[in-house]
């Protein structure tokens, strides 16, 4: 369970203030929404430790994320573009998440391997990330998503607008995808999107940002 | 898209081009037809030379691009630290800083008993034994312009890494070494080979540096050999012979490379990425390479300024000599930068003509004709202002007429070619976007010519421009190449005047006109800019 | 645009500008035209009685002097050179540049004898030496192979011998006296050599500087230190292999305009005025014996036992491969 308290922020020269609080089961799919510059992205950069609260504490399963490093974070996150290493395959992609020295053979190479496939991406394997469609891609960050979950690495999983740049088809894949994410491997999925639809389909939970403001649905 | 009825703007453009490319035939073709007592030949040692020049130049690219990536790593990193932006700003200076300044500056600082050997003695140390004269000191010198210059476009690329990627290193955990590898050396790779392209040709035909650190004939380059055979021989013949020697080489890298110059553009994107999580160690050690290389920059300029001002500077200031310098030196730049902005604004309209207004559709023939337009601007790459000076000098002892008029004519033209390059990376993407953004507008508004220029161009590439206009006049100001063959008591330029007494070792006095030169410089290319962007359209 | 060529001719024309008096230029090397040089003594007594102006332009060295006016070819402003040796005298008078100088040369004495050259005249001789400062240097060196057993740390400063008449010189002087093992005693001065300037005034400063223990200079060049300075400390090395005669000349360019002004200039240069004013300017030996002879000090003054003079035709020969095998020996 993630848990934040009245977590603050404030750019520097800034007026505009975020105070946060909410819950995210793991589980879980726990959908954000709101307008564009609402502070959604803001609000995934503090879970991750890319920006740090003025004040207010942030909790994974008890544990205090505040004083971790963005890589001690138990978090992935998956952004709207730019996930991966381009001059490098798709294999590497995923290995990196769990072992950055990207081993070409080994436990973690089967691991990622296998989560290709889950995502439907065998025979991928050894294809550059600059040679695969948008959805491919996509696709290789959720399979490091997935074998950093299952590494036990990164639990919670964070998805910022991941899927707006892909087609009908594709995008149905995807949150079926996430879904099971959420249902097989016991991860905490939060998903920024200004998409009703995918909440519709796949949200067990839902928030709004309004005013720098978490609001339950 | 296609946009018809808009081909008056490329006739002037192909115009100067033409011009231009006539001139540099016309050059080469005396220089090929010079007959008589003077037969072409290479001389005996022409192999060394070359070989020579080829290392230094290979030993000044490597070691510029090392400290130049290091560099604009850390500072990529340390995104938010006083005086940042100053600093910044150096490093694009260090493009216009006349090469003879910060030579001095250099000897000043790392000379026998210069500033660290005074300190070494003071602390109670051995002092180093001389090592600036010679080859250390060429790739000193060598690494101080093209490290700063590289760093630039490093900065530029790193920049341009989306932020999304790097915020995933930091949440992988990924060490630096493994960052650099992963994401920030792939960055690199693209502008990698033109950086070291143009780097090694500024080194292979590097003509001041040698000519003041060389020290001995070992270290000639086949730029400063050419000017021995003029100068010292009185050997034209092989003066043209290692000319045409030091054009094929420069030609076949120019051309196995095309497109060079697309490196030398340093605007850069603004980026703040914010909460990337750095170690200690990290941000210590971008900390103790942005300091070092602040120190290495700053310390010849603050040596140039402190031994200018302690120094005989009113004895300078007051020299007839001086005066005369400075007056021609101003008038000569001034000169240069109206040339220079009126063929870069035409050639460049002939390049968005051709570029956007002809669009994917573009005729082979358009094609031809932007790839020639391209070329014609980055002719001082392939044409290194001696061979044109030697060019130049020959026809005037062919026409005979008035020597001094001929020195400023060639002064002009190498000035000319020497800031097109530069010119054309700066102003040609802007003028493109403008292009873009209102030529349908314009077309439909019937507005052309003149009237679109006022209307569009004059507001919206006025900062390009002005840094076009900064950048012609300290360069045009601060070259000694043309005219260390062309000055004498009649025709003296501060460069040329500093070259003089640098070369009698009166120390004192060169530091003052080194220091009224940086001064100028400086001034210009930091002032000038700002006069351009004032009322920017939004 | 009209602003910057009216500056442009402004800057061109005071080069050329004299009010209705014939210019007579001189081109000669630095230290010849210094203020503390002969020009200035040798202008005012000219111009005293020549109803013209006489200009010295200056180059940065005595070679270079001769190479600026190959560079201007037949427009050159020079009148005359000034400063030229025997040595490269030859190379000078292949270009065809110069003209006779009909002066009457009944009156020099020089040690080679009497003059014959109708292209160039002799106005001084001296013979080059390296000088040294006796407390820095208690035991100077009596031959290139003791200089060369020094220990590294003794530095010399030399001249180039393609600018400089000195540095010529001293190629030639190692050429005489070590004929094919020159390339060896050259090889072992080089980790002595501080730097090769480009003319004699650049080393001299750096000489007095401390920068080098020993300066390629004139056997009477102690004699500035002695008379000017009332300086003692300074001193020639005397070298066993001998010394290397050089005579100063001068000589008259075709294209010059003023050919009778320049004749009346090279015949004074002659005379006593000049050769009494040169000793204690260019502080060398005068061409001819004057009648106020030699100053005091000029005498105690090192006199070499043996003279080394290549003839000038043969120096011509073979001067270009003398001077690419020294670049190369220096260059490695």
């Amino acid at each position: 369970m993630l848990i934040l308290e009245s977590v603050a922020f404030q750019y520097p020269r800034t007026a505009t203030t975020y105070s946060f609080d909410m819950q995210a089961s793991a589980g879980a799919v726990t959908a954000i929404t709101g307008k564009s510059g609402c502070g959604k992205s803001t609000l995934l950069d503090l879970i991750a430790g890319f920006q740090q609260p003025g004040s207010g504490d942030i909790y994974w399963h008890d544990q205090p994320l505040n004083k971790l490093t963005p890589a001690a974070r138990p978090v992935t996150t998956v952004f709207q573009r730019n996930n991966l290493f381009e001059h490098r395959n798709a294999i590497d992609n995923v290995i990196v998440g769990i072992n950055p020295k990207i081993p070409s053979y080994g436990i973690d190479y089967d691991a990622a391997a296998e989560a290709l496939a889950l995502v439907g991406l065998a025979g991928f394997e050894k294809k550059r990330a600059s040679q695969l469609s948008g959805g491919q891609q996509q696709r290789v960050a959720i399979a490091r998503a997935l074998v950093r979950a299952t590494a036990d690495k990164a639990p919670l999983i964070q998805f910022d607008e991941p899927f707006s740049a892909l087609d009908q088809a594709t995008r149905e894949q995807m949150l079926s995808l996430v879904k099971r994410l959420a249902t097989t491997h016991q991860c905490a999925i939060l998903m920024v999107t200004h998409s009703i639809a995918d909440c519709d389909a796949i949200a067990d939970a839902r928030y709004e940002i309004r005013d720098g403001r978490l609001f339950s649905l | 898209m296609q946009l018809k009825g808009n081909r008056q703007s490329l006739l002037p453009g192909f115009v100067v081009s033409c011009a231009l490319f006539a001139m540099a035939t016309g050059l080469l073709l005396l220089l090929f037809s010079q007959q008589g007592n003077n037969s072409i030949n290479l001389g005996s040692r022409y192999h060394r030379i070359l070989a020579w020049t080829a290392l230094q130049a290979t030993l000044s690219t490597m070691i510029s691009v090392v400290i130049g990536i290091v560099l604009g790593w850390a500072l990529s990193h340390r995104q938010r630290f006083p005086g940042r932006a100053v600093f910044i700003a150096l490093l694009s200076s260090a493009l216009v800083l006349p090469t003879l300044v910060v030579a001095l500056g250099l000897v000043t600082v790392l000379g026998r008993s210069g500033w660290i050997n005074d300190a070494l003695q003071l602390a109670g140390f051995d002092p180093f034994k001389p090592f600036i004269y010679g080859l250390p000191g060429i790739l000193i010198a060598h690494a101080y312009f093209n490290a700063s210059f590289a760093a630039r476009t490093v900065l530029n690329r790193l920049q341009s890494i989306p932020s999304s990627q790097l915020k995933l290193a930091s949440s992988l955990g990924l060490t630096p070494l493994q960052r650099f590898r992963l994401l920030e050396f792939p960055a690199l790779t693209t502008a990698l080979p033109a950086l070291c392209t143009t780097i090694f040709l500024l080194c292979f035909t590097s003509f001041a540096i040698v000519l003041v650190l060389g020290g001995s004939p070992k270290y000639n380059t086949l730029e400063v050999s050419i000017y021995e055979a003029i100068k010292l021989d009185f050997d034209l013949g092989r003066a043209i012979g290692l000319s045409l020697l030091q054009l094929g080489v420069c030609a076949l890298l120019v051309l196995a490379t095309n497109r060079s110059a697309s490196v030398l553009s340093i605007g850069a994107p603004a980026r703040l990425t914010t909460g990337l999580h750095y170690s200690k160690t990290e941000i210590a050690n971008q900390y103790l390479v942005i300091v070092t290389f602040g120190i290495f920059f700053l310390m010849p300029l603050v040596a140039i300024v402190s031994d200018g001002v302690t120094g005989d500077l009113f004895k300078v200031l007051l020299q007839p000599v001086f005066v005369k310098a400075l007056i021609t030196s101003i008038a000569i730049a001034t000169a240069s930068t109206i040339i220079v902005l009126f063929a870069s604004i035409l050639i460049c309209s002939s390049i968005t003509t051709l570029a956007v207004r002809q669009g994917a559709e573009a005729s082979l023939l358009s094609r031809l004709m932007l790839r020639f337009i391209n070329f014609s601007a980055t002719l001082y790459l392939v044409i290194p202002s001696l061979v044109l000076g030697l060019g130049f000098f020959l026809l005037a002892r062919q026409t005979g007429g008035s020597y001094l008029l001929w020195s400023v004519v060639s002064l002009l033209a190498a000035n000319t070619l020497l800031v097109l390059p530069f010119a054309l990376t700066s102003l040609s993407p802007a003028m493109i976007k403008a292009a873009n953004r209102y030529d349908r507008l314009a077309l439909s508004l019937s507005i052309t010519g003149l009237a679109r220029w006022r209307l569009i161009e004059s507001t919206l590439v006025r900062p390009e421009l002005a840094y076009v206009a900064s950048l012609a006049f300290c360069m045009s100001l601060g070259d000694l190449g043309v005219i260390a063959l062309f000055g004498s008591q009649d025709f003296v330029t501060l460069p040329w005047l500093l070259y003089q007494k640098m070369g009698s070792y009166r120390t004192a006095e060169a530091a003052g006109v080194a220091l009224v030169t940086l001064a100028l410089t400086l001034f210009v290319f930091l002032t000038l800019p700002r006069i351009g962007t004032a009322p920017r359209e939004t | 645009m009209k602003f910057i060529s009216l500056i442009f001719t402004a800057l061109i024309s005071t080069a050329t500008f004299a009010q209705g008096k014939p210019v007579l230029t001189v081109y000669t090397y630095d230290a010849f035209a210094a203020d503390w040089g002969p020009a200035p003594g040798i202008e005012k007594a000219f111009e005293e009685t020549c109803n013209c102006d006489l200009v010295f332009v200056a180059a940065d060295s005595s070679i270079g002097a001769l190479r600026k006016i190959q560079l201007e070819g037949p427009q050159t402003s020079a009148d005359l050179i000034v400063g030229l040796d025997t040595n490269i005298a030859e190379a000078a008078r292949a270009t065809g540049l110069f003209a006779e100088h009909g002066a009457d040369t009944s009156k020099v004495t020089l040690p080679t004898g009497d003059w014959s050259d109708k292209t160039f005249l002799p106005f001084d001789y001296s013979y080059f030496a390296f000088v040294y400062n006796k407390e820095n240097v208690a035991t100077p060196p009596t031959s290139f192979e003791e200089l060369i057993a020094l220990p590294a740390d003794f530095k010399i400063v030399i001249q180039d011998p393609r600018s400089s008449t000195p540095g010529l010189g001293l190629l030639l002087w190692i050429q005489q006296a070590y004929g094919d093992k020159a390339n060896d005693i050259w090889k072992g001065l080089q980790p002595h050599i501080v730097t090769v300037t480009k003319g004699w005034s650049d080393a001299y400063g750096l000489f007095l500087k401390d920068e080098a223990d020993m300066v390629l200079s004139y056997t009477t060049s102690p004699a500035y230190h002695s008379i000017a300075e009332s300086d003692d400390r300074f001193a020639s090395a005397a070298f066993s292999e001998g010394h290397y005669l050089q005579i100063e000349v001068a000589g008259i360019l075709q294209s010059s305009k003023n050919q009778q002004l320049a004749r009346d200039f090279l015949q004074f240069m002659l005379s006593d005025t000049v050769q009494d004013i040169i000793p204690t300017t260019n502080w060398v030996y005068p061409a001819t014996s004057t009648e106020a002879g030699l100053p005091e000090g000029f005498q105690s003054l090192h006199l070499p036992e043996k003279t080394l003079l290549i003839d000038g035709v043969e120096v011509e020969k073979q001067r270009k491969s003398w001077i690419d095998q020294w670049v190369d020996t220096l260059g490695q």
